[in-house]
């Protein structure tokens, strides 16, 4: 399953990247794309704005095939407070724009990608590609919240995996 | 000026004699650029503890408040630390390390006199048991 979740993450931020080059964040002084998944991250009870955050939520597991299916489910929170050059009244237009960035970078063809294993990285090494394959559904969008001066938003997609023989 | 500067240094011996608290802040290191390891949480950052000076300190239940000088704060912020400003400091810190317990800083507020800052006091989260 890890293997999936970090699959997932890498598609979306390259193709955020390429989407929206100026959608960054800077974490722990570095710069780079605004999406981050909240459990590799240092726990905060602070929200970073203007960038997606992943949340892995619930999972199930189809067992009757050669391979068991995984379908886990991923919350993508995001928030806005606008910018301070409208005095934050363009927040609405902000919130708006960020959803057709999730939109178009999850309804982007191809919507699966080869599972990678990035075990390696850790140590210096290349990913390695794996035999099955990610994919993903269609997006549905929760309803819009305000939280102080922020307008915020979380969206919900299904990721669909094999488990292949040996995988964590 | 001077009156800001002597509300400071009265916080700080108050602090001092009243306090007695040795805590340090836990920062972490500046992200590997270019490591795809560590924003899939397969590598943690280094960690750096700095001394917030003489503090005091304060828990009852689950709310723990800690009270530190603002002379500190500004050495820390303007060592060249990268940090914008105080509350980014606090915002963006792992923690308050006290007696080898590390407490998440959840809230962080500064007590101010002529237009200068005193004292600062955190409100922290004790560890999940």
């Amino acid at each position: 399953m890890q293997n999936a979740k970090d699959t997932f993450y890498e598609v979306l931020r390259e193709r955020l990247a390429a989407l929206n080059p100026d959608r960054t964040i800077v974490l722990r002084d570095l710069m780079r794309p605004g999406v981050l998944v909240e459990e590799n991250e240092l726990a905060t009870d602070v929200a970073t704005p203007d960038c997606f955050r992943l949340q892995w939520t619930k999972s199930a597991a189809d067992v009757k095939g050669d391979l068991p299916m995984v379908t886990m489910q991923c919350e993508i929170a995001y928030e806005t407070a606008g910018t301070a050059v409208n005095a934050g009244m363009d927040r609405g237009r902000m919130l708006a724009a960020m959803d057709g960035e999730l939109l178009a970078i999850l309804n982007e063809a191809p919507q699966k990608t080869t599972k990678m294993n990035y075990a390696g990285t850790a140590l210096g090494k290349a990913a390695v590609v794996m035999k099955t394959n990610v994919w993903w559904g269609g997006l549905v969008f929760g309803q819009a919240e305000m939280k102080n001066d922020r307008v915020m938003r979380t969206a919900t997609v299904e990721v669909m995996s094999y488990q292949e023989a040996g995988e964590q | 000026m001077a009156n800001a500067e002597g509300a400071e240094r009265i916080a700080e011996t108050a602090l001092r004699t009243l306090g007695g608290w040795k805590a340090m802040l836990r920062l972490s290191a500046p992200a590997a650029s270019g490591s795809a390891a560590e924003e899939l949480g397969l590598a943690t950052p280094q960690f750096q503890d700095v001394s917030l000076g003489p503090v005091a300190f304060r828990k009852a239940e689950s709310t723990a408040k800690l009270l530190v000088s603002a002379s500190v704060v500004k050495k820390i912020v303007g060592a060249g630390s990268g940090f914008d400003s105080a509350d980014v400091l606090f915002e963006t810190a792992v923690g308050v390390v006290l007696d080898g317990v590390v407490y998440e800083i959840t809230d962080s507020v500064a007590s101010g006199a002529n237009s200068g800052e005193y004292c600062w006091c955190l409100s922290l989260k004790a560890p999940a048991r």
